[in-house]
């Protein structure tokens, strides 16, 4: 498969003004949906996702229930219209190992074993993608499960790295992912710096690579920062009343 | 009871285990205690630290809590009930398995011969968690029991006469252990 070249980078800027370790404009919402037991809504740049959690209920059906621990259900879905083209609604190939790897992104900071029997459903919803959509919905998802009071042991931060024109950049946008030579997906704890999801499309060399998860651990930590502040001021004041 | 000011999120540093014991709302990993919910902090006074939450947290039944559920199932010695709500805590989904049983020896204080001559299938019972792990229930109370019944023939309301219930369209007399909150719609 050959690409076209396409210069990304432009007097040492990026195509969209950013610089090589500058993030997006993130905004977080939490407790977005009434129904739901626990949710968020996260912007990163022209991104738009939404996490919902409902549970821990009662495993369907019941011979998939872990008699020691919850069971964590992760479904990433992008909505048909959020894309240029319009995507075929439904899973497929790629929201399927995407759904897959977020969960065990998540698996390791969630205390599964205080409600055996029982599975926590996380539905994220890509409203409007711009690369980078699983990054979101697992730092939306995150924090979507603290606001359902669902014991945790940290909150996860996700962020992806590139390689543009042969540079590492951080948190790549459509044109960079398209036009770009990789893309690099990692999900850590920041505090700790687990990374608990690193994938890699494309050529990193060994230099490349430490450089961006480097990168991408301080952006994770930045992220970090952001949820954490947006879960405060949502509970802050209020008294667990309003639970939306 | 000493209470912080702080809110904290999960994975927030609280202190070490020589200062604390880990209440709720926190766990201990390699000596160091952080909170596992998002809430207030608060420390009591023999040192057992907590997060109070301040998000709802999910719902599970614990012994002594009242719950409500349908009869699925009667065996030789028990009712299965399903349950769908404990008292109180009606907002959220319970989070756990949501099958009960209700021994022969669990329904009332008196002897019960046959299982089927207190419930029969579809009754709506309040009943009283005795054992939170394995989902015991028992309505051994005045105001346990079945709050909701129908006719097993015509399937029709059940009305409380007394001591047993009777239905209004084909004059059914059914016994059952009935709950004195039977047919009130009060939980």
């Amino acid at each position: 498969m050959k690409k076209e070249e396409i210069e990304l980078i432009k007097d040492g800027k990026r195509l969209d003004g950013r610089g090589f370790e500058e993030l997006r404009p993130i905004k977080i919402e939490v407790g977005v949906l009434k129904r739901a037991d626990g949710s968020c809504y996260f912007e990163l740049g022209d991104n738009k996702v939404i996490a919902a959690v409902y549970g821990p209920r009662e495993m369907h059906p019941r011979h998939f229930q872990d008699a020691k621990m919850a069971v964590i259900k992760y479904r990433y879905n992008m909505a048909p219209f959020s894309v240029d083209d319009r995507k075929r609604p439904g899973p497929d190939r790629r929201s399927v190992e995407i759904s897959k790897v977020s969960r065990e992104a998540l698996d390791p900071v969630i205390i599964k074993e205080y409600y055996p029997k029982t599975a926590i459903d996380v539905y994220v919803e890509v409203l409007q993608s711009d690369a980078g959509t699983r990054t979101a919905g697992i730092n939306a998802a995150s924090v979507a499960l603290a606001a359902a009071g669902i014991p945790m042991k940290d909150l996860v931060s996700s962020v992806a790295v590139g390689k543009i024109n042969g540079e590492v950049v951080l948190d790549l946008n459509a044109v960079e992912d398209n036009y770009g030579e990789g893309d690099m997906p990692v999900a850590m704890v920041a505090r700790t710096n687990t990374i608990t999801m690193l994938q890699m499309d494309g050529r990193f060399s060994q230099e490349e690579f430490e450089r961006g998860l480097k990168l991408a651990a301080t952006a994770c930590s930045k992220i970090y920062e952001l949820q954490r502040t947006a879960l405060l001021e949502r509970y802050s004041e209020s008294i667990g009343e309003g639970e939306a | 009871m000493e209470k912080e000011r702080r809110i904290v999120v999960p994975g927030d540093f609280l202190g070490t285990s020589e200062e604390f014991t880990p209440g709720t709302g926190v766990y201990d990993e390699k000596g160091n205690i952080y909170a596992s919910l998002t809430g207030g902090v608060s420390i009591s006074d023999k040192r057992v630290i907590e997060v109070i939450p301040k998000v709802e947290t999910p719902p599970t039944p614990e012994e002594g809590d009242v719950v409500i559920g349908r009869i699925e199932d009667i065996r030789d010695t028990l009712a299965v009930v399903s349950i769908a709500c404990v008292k109180g805590k009606e907002k959220r989904e319970i989070a756990a398995s949501t099958q009960g049983i209700i021994h022969i020896s669990n329904i009332k204080s008196g002897y019960v011969t046959e299982v089927q001559h207190e419930f029969s299938y579809l009754d709506v019972v309040k009943a009283k968690v005795i054992d939170a792990k394995t989902l015991r229930l028992s309505t051994e109370d005045k105001d346990l029991g079945v709050i909701k019944a129908i006719c097993a023939r015509c399937k029709g309301d059940l009305k409380r006469k007394g001591n047993v219930l009777a239905c209004e369209r084909c004059k059914r007399v059914e016994v059952r252990k009935i709950s004195e909150d039977y047919g009130k719609g009060l939980v």
